[in-house]
């Protein structure tokens, strides 16, 4: 697994449209931009294959080889090393070109950052979200090798239980969190929310939540929680 | 000394202490001291003497989960796993006529392929493979490497073709499964006859999905040798070790099952499920932990489901709307399963009832118990033809149900919900408005019940330590409801501690018998275990410091300013108590008892909505709940559990629904994207009300009263709005303006 040795991969054509064909043909950031425009990061940076590959800046569409893979670049299979910065640490790890970030946290990290949940993994929950340079994005939907030289914020990073975010402590003054599942989606699409205006109304809540689902229904106490952390915020409250 | 738990001596006339409450006199708080009785076992405290139960308790465990940092069983990672996938059926009913083993094993990464159908499969869903691989990445290359082919063979999907002469057989049997039946039909049909006015219509629900965040799945530690600990995304953490030890091979005491916190079940999630014993196969083939948890698609195809149903009723009242007559069929849709539906007419009572429900069956997948099993579909029934009977007599709507329901407390209810929703100024009370404007208001109602009792097997332990900590130990599990916090708010109660003080370990086979949390039963069952224990340890904690202050047991009481004993001045603050413990600390088992807690609970809504008659689009604006709850352990996590509800409701109401194309043999909308649950701009004004005047001094069950009557009250303020009649949910723009004539 992730031991850092990259190989090549050997496998038979796969029979259906995978995502791993599909970004042969289309690119990694053109894949997820077909998916959600609206939460893809910036399509321009492409992934340069880390360390181990030695490459420079790549365009997405002809993503730079990585080691064992066709030197012309067409093979994207196979493992690289990269480095992200998530929740101000620099980290090395060993993804695949079609790795998403979201499984690249979950699953290659050491340890694995398991707060981003994943629920769809195609776009429709929020369970995913993560900030990407202050912006909210389902990390789902973006490649991990796309997000070198970003910072990536996870939920995490936002608070500790012993340390919670203003935000984080009204979400459980408030009851924002029945099962949990969705817990960390809304906090992290909400702090975007309220880094951009601790002032929001209600409604601008609702619009930056509206993209993550609840099924245990806690959206009213959600709204409440958001509502009071952001007068909290407002007054420079900690 | 060794300190050995006993049962506390009853005594005849129960002590008594003195405490601190607020009272409301003339309008203004009040700090106030009452004696009340120190109740030694088997009742709760008066709720007035409540110092921290009744009322609002953040979550112990909120903390964790909004940082991110609670672990659920997809997140469980153990040193050697592999990540397993499935490959399920894309067909109802199909051959599998090819799969290639061999490329699927050459996939660099995959290290087992397990075939788990190799000839026929015979529901949509039904898994076929398993691949397990050394990255997720590498699990989905062997699925595609497999280059499964299915050959379709003959499937029914849909209500008229299963039922159609010669239709392809659903497993052993007829398709149409035996009549239930109640009641006395010759009589109930005579009342309908002699009734002032009657009415008839067929209604219909869809299938309703779970969808429950976290899917279903399980990670098995297991790595050879005798032990092993199987993480599982479920409802009855007892359960599924047992199951998984069987597969294992292991002796069942050997297995642990840990769900420390999980993602939402709603009646999905007791055993280790088809998943779950392919894991426990490919660990024991492997000697290597296995990591399987359902996809999305895999999650809506397989993991059961609310069963759908179409029901026609005839119902009858007399010029005062007292129900006289009514007469009930119904088909239940569970795919291989025999669905549920409660018995009409549900809450209310009719002077003679006949009902005939048989279930149909289909190649999908089996119905689950989900949040109040057969009930929702019985009142979109019932509730509906109430309005529509009342509409057809001039009657209110809010005058039907008080006469006709079957309890006093919905009678009660109604008034107060009326109140809320603001009936008495409302244009429609005993007519539909028009499809005049561009806006046009509604209101509904819906009442509903639910049993609620506990298990009697339930047993909890309180540990207490000679450093003063306190833990709750219990095997059930926390499905979101907040178990864990009504658990050390409990102990903190009984012995007088901050909430903080207590540690609630919950969701481990190995801890004290818990119970399967399915029917709100987890309350009503763990509550008054928890009680029970901390009673018997505060009886314990007595005798010993009897002993050690040469006092009289009976004479210590436990409270937030430490331990006091009737006959000295001076208190002992609880961590020095504790301190003359044994190095053991003390500890203590307790039992469920029926006197903790009780059974019935009743609910009422209503729901105010808004209709574009232009578009058919529906707009909830406002929905009022009212419950009976017994005693509220923590009314904030009661409030959310209701809203919970209420908002399941809307989304049944307005969105939800299995999506089938019968020719194709597919699930359309077998994805977040295509299944609608509601979402934040969705969600209307809640008015969320617990009902005080049920002054019950038992544990109840909260969670299935109020996922029933909403939909029924949101489809019948459609109706109210505009005249738009739906009988079949979801109630879509479509079927608003198919209801208004405006499309044909
Ligand atoms: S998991 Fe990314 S949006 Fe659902
Ligand atoms: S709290 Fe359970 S899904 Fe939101």
């Amino acid at each position: 697994m992730a031991d850092g040795t990259a190989r090549t991969d050997g496998a038979a054509e796969p029979v259906d449209l995978s995502r791993r064909v599909f970004l042969r043909g289309a690119g990694g950031a053109a894949a997820g931009g077909v998916l959600a425009p609206a939460l893809l990061g910036a399509a321009a940076g492409g992934c340069a294959a880390g360390a181990t590959a030695g490459a420079g800046a790549a365009t997405s569409a002809a993503l730079a080889a990585p080691p064992g893979a066709d030197p012309a670049g067409r093979e994207l299979v196979g493992e690289v090393e990269i480095e992200l910065a998530i929740n101000g640490t620099r980290q090395k790890l060993v993804v695949e070109p079609r790795t998403t970030l979201l499984d690249a946290l979950r699953t290659r990290l050491e340890p694995p950052l398991t707060g981003t949940k994943s629920v769809c993994e195609r776009g429709n929950c929020g369970a995913c979200t993560v900030l990407v340079d202050g912006e909210p994005r389902y990390a789902c939907l973006q490649l991990a090798c796309d997000l070198r030289g970003r910072a990536i914020t996870t939920v995490e990073g936002l608070g500790s239980p012993e340390k919670l975010s203003v935000l984080q402590q009204e979400f459980v003054a408030q009851d924002g969190s029945m099962c949990g599942f969705c817990t960390p989606g809304f906090v992290v699409a909400i702090t975007a929310c309220l880094q951009r205006d601790p002032r929001a109304s209600e409604q601008e809540i609702r619009r930056a939540c509206a993209g993550n689902l609840c099924r245990c229904g806690t959206h009213p106490q959600v709204f409440a929680a958001a509502l009071a952390a952001g007068r909290r915020l407002a007054e420079g409250q900690r | 000394m060794k300190l050995e738990p006993r049962a506390v001596p009853l005594q005849d006339a129960p002590p008594k202490r003195k405490v601190k409450t607020t009272q409301v006199v003339n309008g203004i708080e009040t700090e106030v001291e009452i004696e009340v009785e120190d109740v030694p076992a088997g009742q709760w405290p008066p709720r007035a003497s409540l110092r921290v139960l009744n009322h609002d308790i953040p979550r112990v465990d909120g903390p964790v989960k909004v940082s991110g940092a609670a672990r659920y069983t997809h997140d469980v990672r153990v040193p050697g796993m592999v990540w397993a996938r499935l490959l399920l059926s894309p067909l109802p009913r199909a051959r599998v006529a090819a799969l290639d083993l061999e490329a699927a094993r050459a996939v660099p990464g995959v290290v087992h392929v397990l075939v788990v159908e190799r000839e026929e499969t015979g529901w949509l869903g039904q898994p076929v493979a398993v691949v397990a691989a050394e990255t997720l990445e590498a699990a989905g290359d062997g699925l595609r490497a497999l280059a499964a082919r299915f050959e379709p063979l003959p499937w029914v999907v849909d209500h008229a073709a299963a039922v159609r002469e010669g239709a392809p057989a659903v497993g052993r049997g007829a398709n149409v499964g035996r009549p239930e039946t109640d009641g006395d039909e010759a009589r109930a049909r005579a009342a309908l006859s002699a009734s002032a006015t009657r009415v008839r219509a067929t209604y219909t629900v869809p299938v309703q999905h779970h969808a429950s965040l976290e899917t279903h799945g399980v990670v098995v530690d297991y790595r050879g040798g005798e032990d092993a600990v199987v993480y599982c995304s479920t409802q009855y953490a007892q359960g599924f070790a047992a199951e998984a030890a069987k597969e294992l091979g292991l002796k069942a005491g050997n297995v642990r099952g840990v769900v420390e916190h999980m993602g939402g079940g709603f009646g999905s999630k007791f055993g280790l499920d088809a998943q779950g014993l392919y894991a426990c196969r490919i660990a024991k083939e492997l000697k290597r932990p296995v990591h399987l948890m359902l996809d999305r698609r895999a999650e809506f195809l397989m993991s059961g489901n609310r069963s759908g149903t179409s029901m026609t009723i005839e119902a009858g009242c007399d010029a005062q709307g007292s129900l006289t007559g009514l007469v009930a069929e119904a088909w239940k849709h569970g795919g291989l399963g025999r669905g549920s539906l409660s018995g009409l007419p549900y809450c209310y009572k009719a002077g003679a009832h006949f009902r005939d429900v048989r279930s149909v069956r289909m190649h999908l997948d089996a119905s689950r118990a989900m949040r109040a099993p057969g009930h929702p579909q019985a009142s979109f029934g019932m509730e509906s033809i109430l309005d529509e009977l009342a509409y057809a007599a001039g009657l209110d709507l809010v005058e039907i149900r008080r006469r006709n329901a079957a309890h006093p407390a919905w009678v009660r209810q109604l008034d107060r919900v009326a109140r809320e929703i603001g009936w008495d100024q409302h244009p429609h009370r005993t007519q539909p408005g028009k499809p005049d404007r561009e806006e046009c208001i509604g209101i509904g109602f819906g009442i509903s019940n639910w049993g609620s009792g506990g298990s009697s097997d339930c047993e909890a332990e309180v540990r207490i330590e000679k450093d003063g900590s306190v833990v709750v130990a219990c095997a059930a599990q926390d499905l979101g409801t907040g178990t864990r916090m009504y658990m050390a708010a409990i102990a903190a109660e009984e012995f007088g501690l901050p909430v903080a003080a207590v540690t609630a370990r919950l969701g481990d086979s190995r801890l004290p018998t818990g119970v399967a949390s399915g029917g709100s039963v987890t309350t009503p069952s763990v509550a008054p275990a928890v009680k029970d224990a901390c009673t018997r340890a505060r009886g314990a904690f007595a005798a010993h410091l009897a002993q050690v202050l040469g006092r009289s047991a009976e004479g210590f009481r436990f409270g937030p300013d430490g331990v006091r004993h009737d006959g000295m001045t001076e208190r002992l603050a609880w961590s020095k108590a504790c301190g003359t413990l044994p190095a053991e600390g003390l500890s203590a088992r307790g039992k469920w008892q029926e006197s903790l807690q009780t059974r019935g609970v009743r609910c009422t809504q209503a729901a105010q909505v808004a209709v574009d008659p232009g578009t058919g689009r529906v707009r909830v604006l406002h929905m009022v709940c009212l419950q009976e709850v017994g005693l509220a352990l923590n009314r904030l996590a009661v409030k959310s559990q209701i809203q919970g509800g209420m908002i399941q409701a809307l989304g049944y109401a307005l969105g939800e629904g299995r999506q089938l194309d019968s020719a194709l043999g597919l699930q359309l909308n077998a994805s977040f994207e295509e299944y609608k649950i509601p979402h934040a701009l969705e969600i209307p004004r809640m008015t969320t009300l617990i009902d005080d005047d049920d002054t019950r001094n038992g544990v109840a069950g909260v969670g299935e009263p109020p996922a029933i009557p909403g939909a029924s009250a949101i489809a019948n303020a459609v109706h109210n709005a505009c005249g738009a009649r739906v009988r079949e949910l979801p109630i879509t723009p479509d079927k608003v303006l198919l209801a208004l004539g405006k499309v044909v």
